[in-house]
């Protein structure tokens, strides 16, 4: 377990949630008030792993500003992946950083230590060339697909025959987790397996791996039943935040952070996250199942629920916010009204119906205040929208909405 | 100018003496030497970086258990093998590493000269072994020796000595930095916590005039007289993860994009925009002083004529004098005069040297500093810390911005003037530093000026610090040609030296006149200079400029930090395309602790 180097893929942006990743990946998306990715190292280190090597790429700034040389206290390696050219290629690029066997996961999915434990014992025990974490989900159109077949002669629950991405027949597969324990060979293998319009791609190998098994030994399923949260979509970091506060997965809390200023006439509703030096001013509603990321002001008498606002998000007095996504730097003018969801929400050709949607504004948006947001309503990055203006459906970046 | 590290202990000393030197590189680099003790003195030293001394060290075990290192920055003679510390005796009974300058020092080799001992090197440190030989000579035992060597030196020093038979380190400090550090595994000593921190936490600060004697067991600190003081053991928040690059080329670039959070702790918890207030703990004892006058070096400078224009805005008769130039003697200085220092290390001598003058006169002094614990805090009556964290690269970045952001505190929180438009502002500037950073075109304008054959700075208001600032970096980290100018002198003489191969950066912002700088925008144009604007878009300023850096709107007061960010950026993609030692540039050292 000791020797045992784990790389965390980051580099990609994760276009399905923009527009909240204009300027930064899907890892730094905040899961309640924190990164994706922090969760992600959080359980790589409870696991016991002791080195992480991390390939960033898409505004690798904000990855390596944010945690620096160290997380805690576990060395973090960069490495960079110029092109996104597929999640091998992205592995690829951590070659020359890594030694030995190696545990492989995604850094924009949150993935508890139970699947990583799993992985790493069934792979330790094994001279499997690869063991995937795998979980059992009624449905895994829309992820990657994983068929498994029991073999007795392994330690895990079986053998790996075939990978699927977004499967469309009802065979019965399990759910690719994204944890991988790979054999250094790994990289050859990645080498070696012929790129599909140009895109080098991991799951693509595993299945090279599977149909050379005689030569390299079985590929290794293990099933698990620990916590995995995945946000396809940017509202869905509502849903990623219920989740965590329904497993009571450890956070800052009121009570606990005296960085924050909590007016003593302002009601906190549990469960609720505060970020440091946060504000929260007089006759303020805030929860239940609300994240403040750092720096958030909440003026008077505003009501704010079921709602992730990213840092330096300012909600001015009187304003309703429910069931809303914020970016960073967001300005929710005074007695503005975003009334939550169900709504209808449009991206790009399709449109999703009914979902628990008050508002998505992205980085920088701001509003001069009385404004009504209609449900399902996304805002692109700093988008000004007038006084008194109604906003629907979905409108671009850097755009004003007079009213 | 130089950085020392001594230890003693079983913990394996030449690693944790090349570890000190890695830690203090930032004082200097251009050479490197140790020395460790046992019934001789083995000594290693080389002119070039600390790699080069890895090469120069000896293979297998150490049995020796105290040492002493050095990284030096020359003063006395050129960088070379010969003039890089430890220096000896001609026995080679003892080595010695010094930080600072003895005055005295030719007076000294005169003297040993003419009594036959000869010297290796070129430097003013070479005197304290002869010294300390001699007094051996005379029958001295080694503390004794020691003591009356360090007696016969004026001048500034942090020295550490190892003698051949001895496990001891012994040290004296005056007016230059040094620290001890009490661990599990033995006891250390340095220049700068950052040295020792993955070793210890427990740090002791030497005083003035004070001598140590470190052994694996003990660490005895002792007055000019040789009684005992008491020290307390003080606990330091250090990150040694802080030590690391991330990710990032440079120190540099990895500081610059450490600014929204600099920002953010240098206000956590002394800006309430709900209490429309600014509240600095450690200022609140102060009053409004009669007149205020900023002592400071470098960038530090430019930060300090933006908070003396921000006090004087206010009514306060401020000035920012150079440290170097500033003179009480010739100077209305007295009780009612409030004399702030404003130093990213605390250690800067021509800072420090002004402080203790401004004490010496009875004024009230203020360490406006980075560095907990440093000789400006403890030197000051107040200190107010600009909380950037560590910062490595020798170009400062995220110090300025923090200096900036405290200065404006400062002058806020003494006069009680400011509106809540300024409170606001304060608290969302950690993310307009991030809209810079996201979207800055720095890059793209530095490849476009590559081959400039200099570049000018200018702005007026709060803007004219910046224009010096901004020239300075350039300067300091790509070599070329740079200067800054308040936007209204260009045409007193400076206009002559503009061509189609000098852009000129003008920094047009509201409320810093960008009506009149346009005028001399207009002026760079018509005599064919290219013309960069910094700008937040007012007085439609791009469709003059040949090229814009975008700054997001403001409070007028506040502009300049945003702004400064855009240059930081070009002269960072500037060095970097031309390939320079952007953390090391050559020829300078981050703390500056020589007059």
């Amino acid at each position: 377990m000791e020797s045992l180097s784990a790389v965390v893929l980051a580099a990609g942006e994760g276009k399905r949630l923009r527009p909240l990743t204009r300027n930064r990946p899907k890892p730094m998306l905040p899961a309640a008030t924190r990164p994706i990715i922090e969760r992600v190292f959080d359980e790589l280190i409870d696991a016991g792993i002791t080195d992480i090597t991390v390939v960033v790429g898409y505004c690798r700034d904000r990855v390596q500003s944010h945690f620096g040389p160290t997380y805690r206290n576990v060395a973090l390696t960069y490495v960079g992946q110029d092109k996104q050219l597929g999640s091998g290629h992205a592995l690829a690029a951590a070659q020359s950083a890594v030694d030995g066997p190696l545990l492989v996961v995604n850094g924009d999915q949150i993935v508890d230590r139970e699947i990583i434990d799993d992985v790493v014992r069934a792979h330790e025990s094994a001279t499997a060339p690869a063991t995937l974490g795998l979980l059992r989900r009624e449905t895994v159109s829309g992820y990657g697909g994983v068929l498994l077949e029991p073999d007795a002669g392994l330690p895990a629950d079986g053998r790996i025959v075939e990978l699927v991405e977004r499967p469309r027949d009802d065979r019965n597969y399990r759910l690719n987790a994204g944890v991988y324990a790979f054999e250094p060979t790994i990289f050859e293998t990645i080498d070696e397996t012929i790129p599909r319009a140009g895109e080098h791609s991991l799951t693509d190998a595993i299945s090279h791996l599977v149909e050379e098994d005689d030569a390299a030994g079985p590929v290794q399923g293990v099933e698990s039943d620990g916590l995995w949260v995945d946000a396809t979509y940017p509202w869905d970091l509502l849903r990623v935040a219920s989740e965590l506060f329904d497993r009571d997965v450890p956070d800052r809390t009121t009570t606990a952070d005296d960085l924050a200023s909590v007016h003593e006439t302002a009601v906190v509703r549990e469960p609720v996250v505060v970020g440091d030096n946060c504000e929260i001013g007089p006759g303020a509603v805030v929860g239940p199942y609300t994240c403040l990321g750092e720096n958030v002001t909440v003026g008077t008498n505003a009501v704010i629920e079921r709602s992730v606002l990213d840092s330096q998000t300012r909600v001015r007095p009187n304003a309703t916010v429910l069931e809303c996504v914020t970016g960073q730097g967001v300005e929710i003018g005074a007695g503005t009204t975003i009334g939550g969801g169900p709504g209808d929400v449009r991206v790009g050709d399709r449109v999703f119906e009914d979902e628990d949607l008050g508002a998505l504004l992205a980085d920088r948006v701001s509003d001069g205040g009385d404004v009504t947001y209609v449900p399902g309503t996304i805002v692109g990055t700093a988008a000004e929208v007038s006084a008194g203006a109604t906003v629907r459906g979905t409108v671009p970046a850097q755009t004003e909405v007079r009213s | 100018m130089c950085g020392i590290v001594g230890y003693v202990g079983d913990d394996g000393v030449l690693e944790v003496l090349m570890d000190g030197l890695s830690g203090l590189e930032y004082r200097g680099y251009d050479s490197a030497g140790i020395a460790m003790a046992e019934s001789s003195i083995s000594v290693h030293k080389r002119q070039g970086d600390i790699s080069a001394l890895e090469e120069a060290l000896p293979d297998g075990s150490v049995e020796a258990t105290a040492g002493i290192g050095h990284t030096r920055w020359s003063t006395h003679g050129p960088p070379s093998d010969a003039n890089a510390h430890p220096h000896t005796d001609e026995s080679g009974r003892v080595a010695v590493v010094h930080n600072g300058i003895i005055e005295n020092y030719q007076q000294l080799r005169d003297d040993l000269e003419a009594a036959g001992h000869s010297f290796d090197s070129d430097t003013d440190t070479e005197v304290v072994p002869h010294l300390i030989a001699a007094a051996r000579d005379d029958g001295a035992d080694r503390e004794s020796a020691f003591r009356r060597a360090i007696g016969r030196l004026e001048g500034s020093y942090a020295i550490a000595v190892v003698f051949s038979g001895s496990e001891t380190v012994y040290a004296a400090r005056n007016e230059s930095p040094l620290v001890l550090g009490v661990g599990d595994d033995g006891h250390y000593l340095a220049s700068d916590v950052p040295a020792f921190i993955e070793y210890t936490d427990r740090i002791i600060y030497l005083d003035d005039g004070e001598f140590a004697r470190i052994d694996e067991s003990t660490v005895v600190v002792t007055d000019t007289d040789g009684t005992v003081v008491d020290t307390s053991i003080e606990t330091v928040e250090w990150d040694a993860e802080d030590a690391g690059k991330s990710g990032y080329d440079h120190y540099m670039l990895k500081e610059i994009n450490e600014q929204p959070t600099a920002v953010r702790q240098c206000c956590g918890e002394r800006v309430s925009e709900l209490e429309r207030t600014i509240d600095v703990d450690s200022l609140s004892a102060l009053s409004v002083p009669e007149r205020v006058q900023f002592v400071a070096c470098g960038t530090s400078y430019h930060a300090a004529l933006y908070g003396a224009r921000l006090l004087r805005e206010r009514g306060v008769p401020a000035t920012a004098f150079l440290a170097s130039e500033y003179d009480t003697a010739t100077l209305p200085v007295d009780e009612s005069t409030l004399v702030v220092g404003v130093t990213q290390s605390g250690e800067t001598a021509d800072t420090m040297g002004a402080l203790r003058g401004a004490n010496g006169a009875g004024a009230t002094t203020l360490a406006v500093t980075n560095v907990v614990g440093s000789s400006a805090a403890r030197t000051c009556d107040h200190v107010m810390y600009v909380r950037a964290g560590p910062e490595i690269g020798v170009a400062a970045t995220k110090t300025f911005v923090s200096q900036q952001i405290a200065l404006a505190m400062l002058a806020c929180e003494l006069t009680d003037e400011y509106d809540d438009d300024l409170v606001e502002a304060l608290r969302d500037l950690p993310d307009k530093l991030q809209s810079i950073l996201d979207s800055s075109s720095g890059r793209e304008i530095a490849r476009e000026y590559l081959e400039a054959d200099a570049y000018f700075f200018i702005g007026r208001g709060y803007n004219a610090p910046v224009a010096l600032e901004g020239a300075l970096k350039m300067k300091e980290i790509t070599y070329k040609h740079a200067e800054g100018f308040p936007a209204g002198e260009l045409k007193h003489g400076p206009l002559a030296l503009v061509t189609d191969r000098t852009p000129v950066f003008a920094l047009v912002t509201a409320g810093s006149n960008p009506t009149k700088t346009i005028g001399n925008v207009k002026e760079v144009e018509t005599r064919g200079g290219p013309v960069v604007a910094v700008t937040d878009g007012c007085d439609d300023v791009a469709r003059y400029a040949d090229h814009v850096l975008e700054v997001p709107e403001t409070h007028s007061a506040l502009a300049p930090v945003l702004g400064n960010v855009q240059l930081q950026l070009v002269s960072y993609w500037v060095a970097n395309e031309l390939g320079r030692s952007i953390d090391k540039p050559r020829n300078l050292a981050k703390s500056v602790t020589v007059e």
